[in-house]
């Protein structure tokens, strides 16, 4: 039997445990179809739906493409990543889990520093003293830039930075970070302070539609069925 | 996109041979630098606006590179390489695609490779007449390319900062100003905030020990600022040291103590920012902004008026050209006269571009400030303003 609806699902890491418990609250235990390793899997509960088993990364792409109907994954994900958030997915429900801040912090020494006003004219001092821009390291460029952009701040750059960006201003590879943080402990662990107005994000798992997937009315159908028992759920 | 016809990629070939002509016989050698650049030198140069419409990549190695946005950045290296004191002048012209991501999508008239050929000049003392030259050889290049209808929009970013030199100003305020002027709408921010006597952070323990700070010394406020971050578990570390952040502090202390700009200096500014007009219109405003706040532009406006004069004896139609202040404050590498060639009404697609940066040298490594000036013309836009002409 074809698939009416196919969801994709977080394959790994703690989204994942969280995603699988909550469908299983809501009567939709997702189980895997075929080898254990395998990466599709059925709703059980409701019928003609396809699980897809992805990276939490993937499904963003796979939401863009309309390739798959649905998806849970992390908002911080969906804004970094689509240019145009509101026409490529609909946000149908927050899952009240995978919540992260994406934030601007600096070292905690910078005692002159307290919001991102006070940025630009350290950029100014520091472009003087070290004939350079500020660098940023994150991973989240686009968030980074338009966050930058409104806060009116611009004499930085980014250096990409896909794992232990804590630990760069103090390397001395960079002098701020934009970066995920739930209790805030390892930012203080690695003498961060965050921005009293450098929240970029509140972010957490939400559960998304693709506007440009193939909306049949039983795919619908099904769509109101899934966000209804895991609205219940959440 | 750069080739999408036959037809079109051959009209590009001949506009190039035809514009490098020009350029060779007004003394410019042809170079060409390398498509693919190190990543960190041009970005930390042409900043974030721009790289991130940069197409960046890591290569095997691992080393950050990108395809060049601009040719100037690289032809500055190049010039480096060949000069690596800087010490003598050189001329260089070029013809050769750059790359931008276009955030609304690739177009006609702006497209993601575009060919830009153009000119620098390096090492010119004599930098009014090196400016005239700039001006004048791409004014002959777009023309002998077969355009006619186009006009001049200019710029002279040496000229606001003789206005803030001239102005009664803390110097920590000149440098912030300074600064601003490359970011608009924060500069009004700052310029208004300043007027109306705010401090930023005027509140909270950070006020209170900047207060403590007051008239202290460097030195001596470095080592109560240094006991301070002991005192709450706050280590130095990264690339900032001790003595910016006591400089900022400083400074802060200065700000919450000091009086507010006042209220004429900062409509002088608001002024000269607005002034918009034909070149010697331009200059008379400013002229009379300056008289009536009693202050001296020094030499700046009288070379700005000189260079005029030289463009104007050259057969360059000044009187149907633009001066504006506000123009080009979107580039921060440029640091004197800067101007773009416009066709009817279209500012916002300019056919060439360029200007005066004197800076640029010394930030992607020479050992000296190198006067310098270059302009380049974005060719696709050319052929297409000759083609829509004929």
């Amino acid at each position: 039997m074809a698939a009416t609806l196919t969801i994709a699902v977080p394959s790994k890491g703690r989204l994942k445990d969280n995603a699988d418990a909550l469908f299983e609250r809501a009567g939709l235990a997702l189980r895997k179809t075929g080898h254990e390793r395998g990466y599709s899997g059925v709703m059980q509960g409701l019928d003609g739906v396809e699980v897809a088993f992805l990276s939490a990364a993937e499904i963003v792409h796979q939401l863009e493409s309309g390739r798959v109907h649905m998806g849970v994954t992390g908002e911080d994900l969906v804004r970094e990543t689509l240019p145009d958030v509101e026409t490529s997915v609909e946000f149908l429900a927050p899952l009240g889990f995978g919540r992260a801040d994406v934030v601007v912090a600096v070292p905690d020494c910078w005692i002159d520093v307290a919001r991102m006003a006070d940025l630009e004219d350290v950029a100014a001092q520091f472009a003087r003293a070290h004939g350079r821009r500020l660098r940023v390291a994150t991973k989240y460029l686009n968030l980074t830039r338009r966050f930058f952009a409104k806060a009116g701040v611009a004499g930085y750059r980014i250096v990409e930075s896909v794992g232990a960006t804590e630990g760069t201003p103090a390397a001395g590879t960079s002098e701020l970070i934009v970066d995920i943080t739930t209790t805030g402990t390892t930012l203080k662990a690695n003498h961060l302070k965050v921005l009293a107005d450098g929240l970029i994000l509140k972010s957490q798992a939400h559960l998304f539609a693709a506007s440009g997937a193939d909306w049949t009315e039983g795919a619908r159908g099904l769509r109101d069925a899934i966000l209804d028992r895991l609205s219940k759920a959440v | 996109m750069a080739a999408e016809s036959a037809r079109k990629f051959e009209a590009l070939e001949a506009q190039a041979a035809t514009l490098l002509e020009i350029f060779r016989r007004g003394g410019y050698e042809q170079v060409a630098p390398s498509i693919i650049q190190p990543a960190d030198v041009l970005l930390d140069q042409i900043g974030e606006a721009i790289r991130g419409r940069t197409y960046v990549f890591t290569d095997l190695s691992g080393e950050e590179l990108c395809l060049r946005p601009d040719l100037t950045v690289p032809v500055s290296r190049l010039y480096l390489e060949r000069h690596p004191r800087a010490d003598a002048p050189a001329r260089y012209c070029y013809n050769g695609p750059a790359f931008r991501f276009q955030p609304k999508g690739a177009s006609g008239t702006h497209p993601r490779e575009f060919r830009q050929a153009g000119i620098e000049c390096f090492g010119v003392a004599d930098r009014d007449s090196a400016d005239a030259e700039v001006v004048l050889l791409v004014a002959d290049a777009v023309k002998s390319a077969g355009l006619k209808q186009f006009r001049f929009r200019f710029g002279d970013i040496a000229l606001f900062y003789a206005l803030l030199d001239a102005l009664a100003l803390p110097e920590r305020w000149r440098l912030k100003l300074r600064h601003y002027f490359w970011r608009p709408p924060a500069f009004h921010a700052l310029l208004s905030r300043l007027a109306k006597g705010e401090a930023p952070n005027s509140d909270g323990p950070l006020a209170e020990f900047a207060a403590t700070l007051a008239d202290k010394d460097q030195a001596r406020a470095e080592e109560l600022v240094a006991n301070y971050l002991e005192t709450n578990g706050l280590p130095l570390s990264g690339n900032r040291t001790l003595g910016e952040i006591t400089e900022r502090l400083l400074d802060h202390g200065a700000d919450l103590r000091s009086e507010p700009l006042p209220r004429e200096v900062a409509t002088v500014i608001d002024y000269y920012l607005a002034v918009e007009a034909s070149p010697r219109e331009a200059i008379d405003r400013i002229a009379m902004i300056a008289k009536g706040a009693g202050i001296d532009l020094g030499p700046a406006l009288y070379m700005l008026s000189r260079r005029f004069d030289l463009l104007q004896e050259r057969g360059i139609d000044i009187g149907a050209a633009r001066f504006a202040t506000e123009f080009g404050r979107d580039l921060e590498y440029y640091s004197g006269l800067v101007f773009q060639i416009e066709t009817a009404g279209d500012r916002a697609s300019p056919i060439a571009g360029g200007g005066r940066y004197d800076g640029l040298l010394r930030s992607v490594g020479a050992p000296r400030e190198v006067p310098a000036v270059g302009s380049a013309i974005h060719t696709e836009r050319l052929l297409a303003a000759v083609e829509g002409e004929s």
